[in-house]
């Protein structure tokens, strides 16, 4: 009776399971693969404000968005001219300051973008994304 | 009770299975645009399988980096059509990734937003790295180093390295492979901070050489004023014969 029980729970997991399967392969090219920013590399925009000096904002939306408003002294470091801003933000770095990166809201990958060149081609540390990005800010700000 | 389990479940399925009414040829689509593209176009193609009219609602791109264009409002049962979806390479390097997201009218919520992906591998005709050396104010002036690495479809023979700062020395050593070589960099003094741009230039193509920069510092100590912006330079912008000529 028992082994009927478990027998019969077991068939209906597996015929559960089959929509499911057939999901994931039907939809396998719309699944999301690129991983969650790591916690360690967000910050919010309270903490990032707490930063004070010791934090620069960078800008990671297009030009025609920073144009229009940005986060104050905040400058502008989209990959769209990458190598003619980023000159142009690097000596206002210094070690030990923070770098927070934003884009528009918490959707966009910009900020992640340009946070991942300036650790790896630029090889500064302590360089942040803004959890929910210009959006949050905007918000926090009212 | 066992034939009704079995037939409820594949009556599950085939409704998952038939519903789709605006099939994509593909939603992922890989792109290789050529060294020196500005775009990467990439066309994705669907068709109305259904028996009933798709209305598109929206069609969003992931990024203002990706412009898009649907031809059509709505699409008539068995009519094709396509999603033209432009990203625009900029400065951008390596692998990028861009999605679309389709909204249709569709009655069935998973098949009425569907999202495309792009993806665009953008070669890079060197790689230079880091982009960015730099000293603190008063550190002893130790040289640094910086590896260039050209592509393989980029047969570049030799580079020069120019600065327009006459405080920053530099020389190249070519590397174990051919493609490859080191530049050492190296203030003549840190006690003032001060910026540059080093411009490495290659020799190929030779109507129109490559040339890429490397942001060079003295940086300033904590608190102290910024130093003024260093302007992205090109070779022609650089006075020769140069001093870190090599």
């Amino acid at each position: 009776m028992k082994f009927v029980a478990v027998r019969e729970a077991l068939i209906l997991i597996a015929l559960a399971c089959l929509p499911a399967i057939g999901e994931g392969v039907h939809f396998r090219d719309k699944i999301s693969w690129q991983s969650p920013i790591p916690a360690s590399e967000l910050v919010t925009v309270d903490q990032a404000r707490a930063w004070g000096d010791g934090a620069i904002w960078l800008d990671a939306r297009p030009d025609e968005e920073f144009a229009r408003d940005h986060v104050p002294e905040a400058f502008s470091l989209n990959e769209d001219h990458w190598n003619e801003l980023l000159p142009q933000f690097l000596p206002n770095w210094s070690p030990g300051k923070k770098v927070v990166v934003y884009c528009s809201a918490a959707s966009c990958n910009a900020a992640r973008d340009v946070a991942k060149r300036l650790r790896d081609e630029a090889q500064l540390k302590d360089v942040f994304v803004l959890q929910g990005g210009w959006e949050e800010w905007v918000k926090k700000s009212k | 009770m066992k034939t009704s389990i079995l037939t409820l479940t594949l009556s599950i399925f085939l409704c998952v299975a038939a519903r789709a009414e605006l099939k994509w040829e593909q939603n992922v689509i890989d792109l290789h645009p050529a060294l020196g593209d500005k775009t990467a176009v990439a066309h994705f193609k669907y068709q109305n399988t259904g028996t009933t009219p798709v209305h598109f609602k929206s069609v969003k791109a992931s990024c203002g980096c990706t412009t898009t264009q649907s031809q059509k409002e709505v699409v008539n049962p068995g009519e094709k059509g396509e999603v033209v979806a432009t990203f625009n390479i900029g400065d951008r390097t390596g692998e990028q990734m861009k999605t679309v997201t389709v909204q249709t009218d569709d009655p069935n919520p998973s098949q009425a937003t569907t999202v495309l992906t792009l993806k665009a591998t953008i070669a890079q005709a060197m790689e230079v790295k880091p982009a960015f050396v730099y000293w603190q104010s008063g550190e002893e002036p130790k040289p640094k180093k910086i590896s260039v690495k050209a592509a393989k479809d980029f047969p570049a023979k030799n580079i020069t390295v120019k600065s327009n700062s006459p405080n920053f020395e530099s020389k190249v050593e070519p590397g174990r492979t051919s493609g490859e070589w080191t530049i050492e960099v190296m203030p003549k003094d840190t006690s003032h901070p001060m910026g540059t741009a080093l411009v490495v230039q290659s020799d190929y193509p030779k109507d129109a050489p490559k040339s890429f920069s490397v942001n060079v510092q003295i940086t300033n100590p904590p608190g102290a004023p910024p130093l003024p912006a260093v302007k992205a330079v090109t070779p022609a912008a650089i006075p020769s014969p140069s001093p870190a000529t090599h």
